[in-house]
């Protein structure tokens, strides 16, 4: 292939993936079932552009089915959501080169809720570090987090090194998380997903003590925080992570170090991650995508309720969410409140600087983390119910 | 002045040489590097403010988001990346953004990978390296 037998866009694509596996060590490519790859011009630039369209050009196709990220911006309603011209036709550059080469254009970063849906045991190669996690825990399929360029590659060959969580020796859990409070708001899930994100390092985590009623969408913020503040690419939940019913199970043998997740803990990762009580120039709920569930619960929240003057409020989700909430009513129950549901983006990959968005309030730990990593946009972090009750009358 | 030669692991071959910078903490592009300039913005690196364009970076480990392979690819097509990268553990967006580098921009950076902080660690900033990546030796005039 490296000679360019099976095409310019393979061999492209087994240059970057065979340097890859060289460097990692791997002894052997491996076919994969699904590869998720990244779509928002805010991070690939021109240059992800012009990669995306060399590979385009070149003749490339994607050999398995490939689910789309979200883009940098709305892709229907761009226009009312302020986005200069100049910058939506650089995304849709990147868009049209997607639908060239075969990408299941769902603009999700939870694709595992709308379009890909692999089964337990399968090998996929997914970018977004927080579907990778929930690939791993909850899934129970096997996925390092593909890095961009790599995702492309990996597409294109339906192929992926094997090294890393693909092998069994790397997915046995090495340090133990014990949660040790029982009330957990929704702010909670997404800071124990931190506070292990910034307290495992490179060793596989197993967490004990999640309540019983825990959900998929719960799950899904926990492991967004973990991949936000660390290198964190599974989560062992006794349980709910297939094959480890029991925290021997996770640990396969492993002497487990032990930590406590406590109040305090997570009252240090709030305080952590709030950086300023200023007047927020936006209130965004999604990162990652809201399910249609969480629509329905931002809606009766903002029940009867009216935003505050001046106060912007966005829950960004997939387009196949978005169109079931306007089937079912509540997308109308949200808007009435003066709330906007975006489709396709998601704030921390929107240029929210551009848009005159300074100060940002919200309960996702991941838009916390990333947006405020260059210091120019000052985040405030709080639990749902309480950032609703401030902002709306 | 005499030459230091540290050896570490070949990742991607070529040559390089530049002016060192030089960071002990965990480095990303992904918001990290201002693309337009090359000077580094994130605000929890420690050497914050320095310019990596036509360096010799230095850094123990990656961390962050998978789309740093493509923030370093933006600094190379504005002519802003670093001349080479010399790392403790394998920098995964290091490998490809540098392999893509030469397949899009005809565009040559080494990476060398296995070279810990112990090492490198009392370099000044600014030190002259020549750096060999397919051998994976860097050799630093101090």
């Amino acid at each position: 292939m490296l000679r360019g037998d099976s095409g310019e866009a393979k061999q492209l694509a087994m240059e970057i993936v065979s340097k890859v596996g060289e460097a990692v060590g791997a002894d052997q490519l491996v076919p994969i079932k699904s590869a998720h790859v990244l779509a928002h011009y805010s991070s690939l630039h021109d240059a992800g552009v012009e990669v995306l369209e060399r590979f385009a050009d070149a003749g490339g196709r994607f050999a398995v089915p490939t689910s789309v990220d979200p883009a940098s911006i709305d892709l229907q309603n761009w226009r009312n959501f302020g986005i200069p011209e100049e910058y939506a036709r650089k995304q849709f550059r990147l868009c049209d080169a997607y639908g060239k080469l075969g990408g299941m254009r769902c603009w999700s970063c939870v694709q595992y809720q709308v379009c890909n849906f692999p089964k337990r045991g399968e090998i996929v190669a997914w970018a977004e570090s927080s579907a990778v996690v929930f690939a791993n825990s909850v899934l129970g399929c096997r996925s390092n987090k593909i890095t961009a360029g790599m995702d492309i590659a990996c597409a294109i060959l339906g192929m992926t090194p094997r090294f890393g969580m693909l092998l069994d020796e790397n997915r046995k859990a090495e340090v133990s998380f014990r949660l040790s409070i029982s009330k957990l708001s929704d702010l909670d899930y997404r800071s124990i997903g931190f506070f292990i994100g910034r307290n495992a390092g490179a060793r596989v985590p197993v967490l004990v003590g999640l309540p019983g009623t825990v959900t998929s969408d719960q799950i899904k913020h926990l492991g967004a925080g973990a991949a936000a503040a660390g290198p964190v690419t599974m989560i062992h939940f006794p349980g709910i992570t297939p094959g480890s019913s029991t925290v021997a199970e996770s640990a396969g043998g492993n002497m487990l170090e032990e930590l406590e997740v406590t109040r305090s803990a997570l009252d240090d990762t709030e305080e952590d991650l709030n950086q300023t009580s200023e007047p927020p120039d936006l209130v965004a709920f999604g990162v990652p995508h809201l399910s249609v569930n969480e629509l329905g619960e931002l809606a009766r929240l903002l029940e009867g309720r009216k935003l505050k003057n001046g106060v912007k409020m966005y829950a960004y989700t997939s387009s196949q969410a978005y169109d079931m909430a306007e089937r079912t009513g509540i997308s109308t129950s949200i808007e009435s409140s003066g709330a906007r549901i975006t489709q396709s983006t998601d704030a921390e990959i929107s240029p929210l600087k551009a848009l005159g968005f300074n100060t940002v309030l919200t309960n996702s730990a991941k838009l916390a983390e990333i947006a405020s990593s260059e210091g120019e946009i000052k985040m405030e972090y709080a639990p749902q119910k309480e950032i609703i009750e401030r902002v709306t009358k | 002045m005499k030459p230091l030669l540290l050896k570490g692991r070949s990742l991607v071959k070529g040559n390089g040489r530049g002016g060192a910078v030089i960071s002990q903490k965990a480095f990303t592009f992904a918001h990290g590097v201002d693309p337009e300039t090359g000077i580094v913005t994130d605000v929890r690196s420690d050497v914050r403010g320095m310019n990596v364009k036509g360096k010799v970076l230095f850094y123990p480990f990656g961390k962050g988001s998978t789309t740093a392979s493509a923030w370093f690819l933006e600094t190379v097509r504005l002519g802003n990346s670093p001349a080479a990268i010399v790392t403790e553990g394998v920098d995964l967006s290091a490998v490809i953004g540098s392999v893509m580098a030469r397949l899009i921009y005809s565009k040559e950076i080494p990476v060398v990978s296995g070279i810990p902080r112990s090492q490198y660690g009392s370099l000044g900033q600014g030190t002259e390296v020549y750096l060999d990546g397919g051998k994976g030796e860097v050799m630093c005039v101090v």
